[in-house]
């Protein structure tokens, strides 16, 4: 007996099969991707707060499910809560003098010397997969809701950020490494951003101004 | 001003036995050509070095990490070869000023970044006297042909054949750190057609195109900085 598999073109034979064997055992089940990475410090002049960050649930343990658009099934789970943290505790200890992480924003009036609440959150998570959107790359567009605010709770800033980042897809390249990839560009994009652009948001400008504080 | 011109062409024959006659007819073959664009003179010495980063703001592509590290490799190797930092280590270490939405896009750009203490220190104690900044791409097109493969218990093989054209695009724009301003640039064009004959095992006879790109553009380069490129 002889069966003929398929008749496809010379260059994406291979890829092509082992697409099909990957949907085949991942037919049934969603894939649970975890970012992971390592974030350098930015190189920048710090500002002499002392701030405290406080971190909550959603955006510890932040989550992003994407759907698979012929079975409406959980297609891939991609869980970005400990990069994300790993990049803010990263970052913020480069941007500012001294940083506390609070275990809720009430204990912020409870310490002392602390010039501000810094409260990080995510609005929106997409995520762009080449056999979705016919492009060679795996994208990532994330939309943050940043909040600065007093000990008491006041609120000095609130602020929308976008993060962006794609990867090229490669040839036998895993999804889980090509969002993974597309996800530390993102989270690289946001931190660039974020520490060259704090002290250009209106209402941080004018608190650092009325307040005296000024680069060291 | 000068504008240079070079033109290889190189064949590459299979080696291996088996392959009939008439494949050597079609093996494949690359066509590379290289512009050059002198603005400035330049030099190095031993103990100054510099950095190769690809561009990639751009929405539609970004030039391939493997491009770029294949460009440095050749650059820092052989006769007159030069010291360069390692891409990554660099974007690490100057982070987060060449970030794709932070990167410094002009010379005017440079200047501005150079007045910040922090980033300037940094730069020069990685002793950088050029910056070179790649951008390109390769692309694939004029792709036909097909292969079916059968497989039995008693074995399988392939039969057919398939054949596309690989195009690579890649600009080299060398900036010099001391008088902040760009001092040429270095452009290459090479595109090659691969087959893949398929009698039994698929036999594929790939065009190096984007390798072929790389040795051309990365000794270019490496003459130019030295100030042997005129």
């Amino acid at each position: 007996m002889t069966t003929s598999l398929t008749s496809i073109s010379a260059h994406g034979a291979l890829k092509g099969f082992l697409l099909s064997a990957i949907l085949l055992l991942t037919a049934c089940s969603a894939t649970t991707i975890n970012i992971s990475g390592t974030f350098p410090a930015p190189l920048v002049q710090k500002l002499p707060l002392t701030v405290g960050v406080f971190y909550d649930d959603a955006f510890t343990n932040h989550s992003f499910i994407e759907i698979n658009d012929n079975t409406g099934d959980d297609q891939y789970i991609i869980n970005s809560g400990s990069s994300q943290i790993e990049l803010f505790n990263t970052m913020l200890p480069a941007v500012f003098e001294e940083v506390v992480q609070l275990d809720s924003i009430d204990s912020a009036n409870a310490l002392n010397g602390l010039d501000a609440v810094f409260i990080p959150g995510i609005e929106e998570f997409q995520v762009g997969l080449p056999q979705k959107t016919r492009l060679n790359v795996y994208e990532i567009w994330v939309k943050y809701n940043m909040r600065l605010a007093r000990t008491n709770g006041d609120y000095i800033a609130d602020w929308v950020m976008t993060a962006y980042g794609k990867s090229p897809e490669e040839t036998f390249q895993s999804v889980d490494a090509g969002v993974n990839d597309a996800a530390n560009v993102a989270l690289r994009d946001l931190a660039a951003s974020f520490t060259l652009g704090f002290g250009n948001v209106p209402e941080i400008k004018e608190w650092l101004r009325s307040e005296n504080f000024q680069e060291e | 001003m000068n504008i240079l011109r070079f033109k290889f062409t190189y064949n590459s024959i299979p080696r291996l036995a088996f392959v009939l006659p008439a494949i050597f007819f079609l093996c494949s073959c690359t066509t590379t050509e290289i512009d050059e664009f002198r603005q400035s003179p330049t030099a190095i010495s031993f103990d100054e070095s510099i950095v190769i980063l690809g561009r990639r703001q751009n929405n539609n592509y970004e030039t391939e990490e493997d491009f770029v590290t294949c460009v440095a490799d050749v650059v820092s190797r052989g006769q007159n070869s030069i010291s360069v930092v390692d891409e990554q280590l660099f974007l690490d270490a100057m982070f987060p000023f060449f970030e794709p939405r932070t990167a410094p896009m002009r010379t005017g750009h440079l200047e501005q970044l150079m007045a910040v203490d922090v980033a300037a220190d940094k730069l020069e104690e990685f002793g950088i006297e050029y910056i070179v900044w790649l951008d390109g791409i390769t692309e694939r097109s004029d792709q036909s042909g097909s292969i079916s493969c059968t497989i039995g218990p008693g074995g399988g093989g392939c039969f057919g054949f398939g054949t596309w054209t690989d195009d690579s695009n890649f600009e080299a724009e060398i900036w010099d750190l001391d008088t902040m301003s760009s001092v040429g640039s270095i452009s290459t064009d090479a595109n090659g057609q691969s087959y893949m004959p398929a009698v039994v095992i698929p036999i594929p006879l790939i065009a190096r195109v984007e390798a072929n790109a790389c040795s051309g553009l990365g000794n270019q380069l490496k003459q130019f900085i030295n100030g042997s490129g005129t």
